[in-house]
């Protein structure tokens, strides 16, 4: 049984469609990221988890009840929000301690089921400050300690981490990951940056206008992306797409043969009508031979470099070519795409075609 | 003409404008009550000389003894007017901050009607509801009552504490009441228990507004009260049209008057400024 | 939804009811009950109040009316005038006080001062200065030289309106300035950055930065002054009461003389609803304003 699941979730604003259809079922210990831009529909996704927005049809199920109709209290989450969320006039000791002094809990047991938490979270040193008073860091452990106190079944993250410089965001990465490990409570996590959600999640659901693109563990989705949409949204530098002919032995870019693995030379075969073709910047190899091509632009970031070359007919293909390299604007080079590792689009739907005969189309 | 800048440098032109500006501004806005001050520590006879005499001898504090023996009802002016202000200020507030709160951030039916009604409410002009409020009171027995005067000042106040409030509301982050909501707390425990305690300088920028309001009231006060509830403006005027002619009392009693108010707007100057002047621009 | 959302409005309905209660007994009920005694000939009789049907007389009566005519030009003349007056000069203070160099608090406590005074007071504190034999006014114009004996303030008709628009003026322009010191303070620094780069002169900066940012608060300003002008009365009482014939008499000081004074019940009311529409009118178009204000910030 789902820890939750969502069984045909429509959600609208007035005549916006801020949800349509969303199904998706969540195990029990899973963390589980919703991923996509905004106005995606995520957070309003996660909303309606929590009880905070109602969906306009379809149904909301944790451990195999229907919750639709009860209050985030009475469904046993916690949540950590944008920006902490934190009651500025109440001490962090406070903070933590709302949610069961709502309960009618007496002080002093209060007392007693904060401390351990706070000692976790390395806060017990500031129990007696204001959220003002914190540093940014802080600041998020006590939101997540609010969470943790109430014991809940399930954690919601609505964009944690957004808010924070790019250091304190990696090392609360880490921070709620172990957490989780350690808990082992079902997570939901919300968030638009692609690479947090690939580090943190057991499996990720990408979402756009909507609808759930693809549902997969961080590998499937990274290695096999369901649609053009998650292919270019997952990975940095973005994956290029690229509109190819069919061609005798593979797919034609402009006037150059682009030699296809086994499999996607057996999928194309099975599929009629205009094809994209996609590669990642790491499975492109600069060398003496190849493609011809010219350099654009040549971005070093340490422990590689991207290189955005010209592709035949039109468009250009980033490479990342590990190290340091010198490369400028105009120089001549020669490029090769790893066969194996290309993916091919249908036109039309944006959807891939399926190289694996394990995984079925669509 | 004074001129805008941002950057710290300015030139000499530009300085002596602003500095002469400076000079005209505090002028022209503190002449008339430093005269107002000084004269009513003048005797008679230094304000009666052409020009006025200010030797040291003419000046005195007999005028603020004097003014509460010249004009008995002055002492249960006051007594009425504090009244009168801290019961419409309370009220306006009790009343006013939930009222607020639903029109910003609950759902309730017909929003935009009664938005429309508040902000209505603040433009009316006392005279048009004065003569039926007059007939009623009269018919009630609630002529020169202060319970009379409260709920016409509480009426009259209540529009504007709802906009200045809800404007404020609308700033709170939509968060801390999601974070309320799923540690459990019902709708008015979010209110009470979050939202008001981090409203505070708004809530004393309403009741400042409210308790002035109510306190400089003078229309409704002339025509709802008679002896025993008359406040302060009517006193004043009342005294100003008998003893016109001891300029010095007359200013003690001004000064008297507006010693209140004048106190409330220094103390809180900061949320005037912020808070009532950003809700009266805000939608 | 359901049962969630029920409670949640029923909440919202109950936090209105008793703010929504008291507005509608003080303010609603009146002002119905105020239009319906314009169309009668109410008077009171044995104390006894009498409300024959009289149907628009009243309101022809205002158009006929020698008075209310007059009371009428007297209200446009001063409200435009003080309207106008107050927002030039709430502007320039504004400004004033935005600049690096006027931003200390001292000055904006003396901004607020004029504003805090009860209107009785500062009547009363002008009838005083304004006075014709000992007035400081007076006084002080006599010693420069720029008058030679004595002026009668508030005893010559033009004069007198004149004067009581100064007086209204000095207490009001405050508000106004704090409503334009806080929209100017809402203007992106950055932009006046851009244009002292682009070779803007302090002029051009006013004319094309400062004033087309202010637009909408401007509107706002003089819509408000306009509505307070309008209700004009402590100070007509005090200073006054209308005269010297009729001169200083304004609408709202008629309606009030009519009805309290003459006891003419209905015809008070009839000059009353035509401030109340005026008022209403532009208390719509207050309403426009701020939610242009409001797509504006987005």
């Amino acid at each position: 049984m789902s820890a939750i699941s969502l069984q045909g979730i429509v959600k609208r604003f007035g005549e916006t469609e801020v949800c349509r259809d969303i199904s998706l079922d969540i195990a029990k210990g899973e963390f589980m990221t919703l991923l996509g831009s905004s106005g995606c529909g995520k957070t309003t996704t996660l909303n309606m988890i929590a009880g905070l927005e109602h969906p306009t049809s379809g149904d909301i199920l944790m451990d195999g009840a229907r919750v639709n109709d009860l209050a985030p209290i009475a469904r046993g989450i916690a949540m950590v929000f944008q920006n902490y969320a934190l009651y500025p006039h109440m001490t962090v000791a406070d903070n933590i301690g709302f949610s069961l002094r709502l309960k009618g809990m007496p002080r002093d047991e209060i007392a007693r089921k904060v401390q351990p938490v706070a000692a976790a979270l390395e806060l017990s040193h500031v129990l007696g400050r204001f959220p003002a008073q914190l540093s940014g860091g802080q600041q998020q452990r006590v939101a997540i300690g609010r969470a943790i106190v109430r014991e809940p079944k399930v954690f919601l993250f609505d964009e944690p981490f957004s808010n924070l410089d790019a250091a304190l965001r990696l090392r609360m990465r880490g921070e709620v990951k172990e957490l989780h490990g350690r808990l082992g409570v079902t997570s939901v996590f919300v968030t638009h940056d692609q690479e947090e959600a690939m580090s943190i999640s057991d499996r990720i659901a990408v979402m756009r206008q909507g609808v759930i693109e693809q549902v997969g563990t961080p590998e499937e989705i990274y290695a096999r992306p369901a649609t053009t949409y998650v292919a270019t949204f997952i990975g940095s530098p973005q994956v290029d797409v690229l509109a190819v002919e069919r061609g005798s032995e593979g797919v034609r870019l402009g006037q150059v043969d682009i030699p296809l693995g086994e499999a996607a030379r057996a999928a194309l075969r099975r599929h009629d009508g205009a094809v994209d073709l996609a590669i990642r910047p790491e499975h492109v190899r600069l060398g003496d031979t190849g493609i011809a091509s010219t350099v654009r632009l040549s971005q070093p970031i340490g422990y590689a470099t991207i290189v955005t070359v010209d592709a035949p007919g039109g468009g250009m293909i980033s490479v990342r070519v590990p190290g340091l390299v010198k490369l400028v604007p105009g120089e001549a080079v020669h490029m090769h795409l790893d066969p194996e590792q290309i993916m091919l689009f249908d036109r039309a739907s944006g959807r891939r075609l399926a190289t694996d005969p394990l995984v079925p189309e669509g | 003409m004074v001129r805008y800048v941002t950057s710290g440098a300015t030139s000499v032109t530009e300085r002596s404008l602003v500095g002469v500006g400076i000079v005209l501004f505090v002028l022209w806005n503190t002449a008339p009550l430093a005269w107002l001050v000084t004269s009513s520590l003048m005797h008679q006879q230094a304000l009666t000389t052409t020009p006025p005499d200010f030797s040291p001898a003419s000046f005195t504090l007999s005028n603020y003894t004097e003014v509460f023996n010249s004009a008995a009802q002055l002492g249960r002016g006051l007594l009425n007017s504090i009244i009168i202000a801290v019961g419409t200020t309370a009220l306006s507030i009790v009343l006013g901050a939930p009222a607020a709160y639903a029109l910003a951030r609950l759902p309730l039916p017909g929003r935009d009607h009664l938005l429309l009604m508040v902000l209505a409410a603040q433009m009316f002009p006392a005279v048009v509801v004065v003569i039926p409020l007059f007939i009623a009171a009269s018919k009630l027995g609630l002529i020169d009552t202060r319970i009379s005067l409260i709920l016409v000042y509480l009426t009259f106040n209540l529009p504007v504490v709802i906009w200045v409030l809800r404007g404020f509301f609308l700033g709170v982050p939509k968060g801390l009441e999601r974070a309320a909501e799923v540690d459990g707390a019902s709708t008015w425990q979010t209110f009470r228990l979050i939202v008001l305690p981090i409203s505070l300088p708004a809530l004393f920028a309403a009741s400042v507004f409210a308790f002035i309001e109510a306190w400089n009231e003078f229309f409704f006060a002339l025509i709802m009260t008679r002896q025993e509830s008359q406040t302060v403006p009517l006193v004043i005027s009342a005294f100003a049209g008998q003893y016109q002619t001891l300029f010095g009392q007359m200013m003690a009693a001004a000064a008297i008057s507006i010693a209140p108010v004048v106190f409330l707007a220094i103390l809180l100057r900061k949320t005037i400024l912020s808070g009532f002047a950003d809700g009266m621009l805000k939608g | 939804m359901a049962i969630q959302g029920m409670s949640v409005r029923s909440t919202a309905i109950l936090f209105v009811a008793p703010a929504l209660a008291a507005l509608m007994l003080v303010l609603a009920y009146p002002i119905v009950y105020s239009i319906w005694l314009s169309f009668t000939n109410a008077s009171l009789s044995a104390g006894e109040l009498q409300t024959p049907f009289a149907g628009l007389d009243n309101y022809m009566a205002l158009a006929g009316n020698r008075t209310a005519r007059g009371a009428l030009a007297n209200t446009i003349y001063f409200t435009v005038v003080e309207v106008v007056s107050v927002v030039v000069l709430g502007l320039a203070m504004a400004m004033l006080l935005n600049h690096p160099m006027a931003r200390s608090p001292i000055l904006r406590v003396l901004l607020i001062l004029p504003w805090a005074i009860a209107p009785v007071a500062n009547a009363v504190l002008w009838k005083w200065i304004l006075h014709s034999n000992y007035g400081i006014a007076n006084a002080i114009l006599l010693s420069t030289g720029a008058i030679e004996r004595n002026v009668t303030w508030l005893g010559s008709p033009l004069l007198a309106l004149n004067t009581m628009l100064l007086v209204d003026i000095w207490k009001s322009t405050p508000f106004i300035t704090i409503l334009l010191l806080a929209a100017l303070q809402g203007i992106p620094s950055a932009l006046y950055r851009a244009a002292t780069i682009d070779g803007a002169t302090a002029w051009q900066k006013f004319r094309h930065v400062t004033l087309p940012q202010l637009k909408t608060a401007l509107a706002i300003a003089i819509v408000l002054q306009t509505i307070w002008s309008l209700r004009v009365f402590d100070l007509i009482f005090v200073l006054t009461k209308g005269g010297p014939f009729d001169s200083t008499i304004v609408l709202n000081f008629l309606a009030y003389r009519e009805t309290f004074n003459f006891l003419k019940f209905g015809f008070g009311a009839a000059i009353a609803n035509l401030i109340f529409l005026v008022s209403l009118v532009l208390a719509i178009i207050y309403l426009r304003l701020l939610r242009l204000r409001a797509v504006e910030a987005r």
